[in-house]
């Protein structure tokens, strides 16, 4: 069960701002922290994609290809200022949740098909019990390969 | 049934102008309803389908997408932006004719979706508005799309409607007036625009820092993609002597592509935009059920009763009609349903001045709205996620005498050369 696993228990308000969840991420060495509303449901994900994207020029997303520049944008600066007060929720992306009574091969299943770096793990009313962080799934996993075989008299 | 026909297809068009929902939805229902009502049956239906048109547009899609990916066009356009030396009013005129002559070989939305993006970096680096570079970029590339059969999707319709116009014919009697117009257009825009395009002495040096061949060089198949392309184009070229359609060229090159270029075909095959594939599939099975229920003919016949049997009357109302159709509406539906209603009053004889007529009307009605060309909805997005949107109106007010300019050149020039 997905419960028995250590999760994080860091999360972000939809309204804090894009600083608050930017230094959750960097004080915490995360890669990813849910974004819940007053409720406690989560909402989205802010991740570090989230946080590059956001201090990046807005039209990064739209360019293919970029090693012809070797200069710094003047841009930048303006940028960072601009978005350091907007919300985390106009930031977040869609959240990718499991059930906390779910199985780890669910849960792998959907590390493989995001290509999240963590997901939220969520009770049965959707409210956030942790983020689950593809590393700790690994790990947990491999203790069971290296675990000694089951008994077989 | 006739008035069913009609009614679907006045609702769909209703429904397209109004952004009800995604366009290719609109135009399967619509063609959904045409045949379960049974306006079209079945096999009719299938047959209302122009395979060549749907061939040449996926056979591009694949050649344009896997050679996109080299990072070959974005080393051209910054290239040609370099020529300018960061001088805004060169910067304008040079990236104008890139889009243009991109959009001209490639398509239009590759073109503008290209070099929308690189022009907000390179306004990023110059310390200038992008907005009047990107709408330079957006006229040039429905002007530029005129100038041959696959440029615009009106001008692939219409090649693929009339095999008697070549890929040659639409260069030699589209190509001179789209480059006149391109270059009036622009320079209206250029002086339009001159006050916001200031660039301070101390940034002009920016863009000739840029490293135009860097995204090439770790880039797989550069020289094989741009070889296959090229040979598409001149495929194009020699279509007509060949007796090939150029839906079997573009199929055929497309075909090598995925031979010599792309290691994994289900990728490649991403290239296509099903969306569109589907769109017009729609919009044939909706026009087909107007054809068979008689309404083109009467459509055609009310249009002769108004022109007198005039030529030149003819094709001006069909230019300056094709261009308010496709303002309105978007240009591919009303090309569509224009082709069979130009089929039916040439009867069986042919002009081909007409056709040109309609072209020249249905890609330059292309610049006059927000809405009116794929190219424009896709550079108003990239302007939106950049923070930096375009209204309608201020679209419009540009959009709006560019195109009628545009629409007095093709007047004159059909005129004088072809009528």
């Amino acid at each position: 069960m997905i419960r028995d696993l250590t999760l994080v228990p860091t999360s972000v308000g939809a309204d804090a701002t894009f600083e608050e969840a930017a230094r959750l991420l960097r004080e915490n060495r995360l890669a990813s922290v849910a974004v819940v509303d007053a409720a406690g449901k989560v909402v989205g994900l802010f991740t570090d994609e989230e946080l590059l994207l956001g201090i990046s020029p807005r039209y990064l997303d739209d360019l293919r290809h970029t090693a012809f520049l070797e200069t710094e944008l003047p841009s930048l600066r303006e940028r960072a200022a601009e978005v350091r007060h907007e919300p985390v929720r106009k930031h977040m992306r869609k959240p990718v949740t499991v059930q906390q009574d779910a199985s780890p091969v669910h849960a792998a299943e959907r590390f493989v098909h995001t290509d999240e770096a963590a997901i939220a793990v969520v009770d049965g009313s959707g409210r956030f019990c942790g983020m689950l962080e593809r590393t700790e799934l690994a790990h947990a996993m491999l203790r069971r390969l290296t675990a000694p075989p089951p008994d077989q008299s | 049934m006739a008035v069913l026909a009609v009614a679907v297809f006045v609702a769909a068009l209703a429904a397209i102008a109004l952004e009800w929902t995604h366009r290719t939805k609109v135009a399967l229902l619509g063609a959904a309803v045409v045949v379960v009502a049974g306006v079209l049956e079945e096999h009719a239906a299938i047959e209302a389908v122009d395979w060549s048109t749907l061939g040449l547009l996926v056979g591009m899609m694949i050649i344009v997408g896997l050679t996109e990916r080299t990072g070959v066009f974005t080393y051209i356009a910054l290239r040609v932006a370099q020529l300018s030396g960061g001088r805004p009013m060169r910067l304008v005129f040079l990236l104008a004719l890139v889009t243009g002559v991109m959009s001209a070989f490639l398509d239009n939305l590759t073109a503008i979706l290209l070099v929308v993006p690189i022009t907000l970096l390179l306004a990023d680096l110059l310390r200038v508005s992008p907005i009047p570079l990107v709408l330079v970029e957006v006229l040039a590339s429905n002007i530029g799309g005129t100038a041959t059969l696959i440029g615009d999707p009106p001008n692939i319709m219409i090649g693929s409607a009339r095999p008697e116009l070549s890929f040659l014919d639409f260069i030699v009697n589209l190509a001179p007036v789209s480059f006149f117009t391109l270059l009036t257009v622009t320079a209206g825009l250029a002086l339009a625009f001159r006050k916001q395009l200031v660039v301070a002495p101390e940034r002009t040096g920016e863009v000739a820092r840029l490293d135009p061949a860097a995204d090439m060089r770790g880039a797989p198949y550069v020289k094989r993609s741009l070889a296959v392309l090229l040979g598409t184009i001149v495929g194009f070229f020699l279509h007509a002597p060949l007796h090939l359609e150029p839906a079997v060229v573009a199929l055929a090159g497309a075909t090598v592509m995925l031979l010599v270029a792309a290691d994994d075909v289900e990728n490649a095959l991403e290239r296509v935009e099903w969306s569109t594939i589907f769109f017009f599939i729609g919009l044939f099975v909706m026009v087909g059920g107007l054809e068979e229920r008689g309404v083109i003919d009467r459509v055609a016949e009310g249009f002769a009763s108004v022109t007198g049997g005039s030529r030149t009357l003819e094709a001006l109302v069909i230019l300056w009609g094709a261009a308010v159709g496709s303002a309105v509406v978007d240009n591919i539906p009303f090309t569509a349903a224009m082709i069979p209603v130009v089929d039916s009053l040439q009867g069986d004889g042919f002009d081909d001045a007409t056709w040109w007529a309609l072209a020249l009307g249905a890609c330059f009605g292309g610049n006059a709205t927000i809405i009116a060309a794929a190219a424009n909805v896709a550079a108003s997005g990239v302007l939106e996620r950049s923070g930096k949107p375009i209204s309608f109106l201020r679209f419009l007010a540009v959009g709006v005498p560019a195109t009628a300019a545009s629409l007095v050149i093709a007047t004159v020039y059909l005129m004088i050369f072809q009528l």
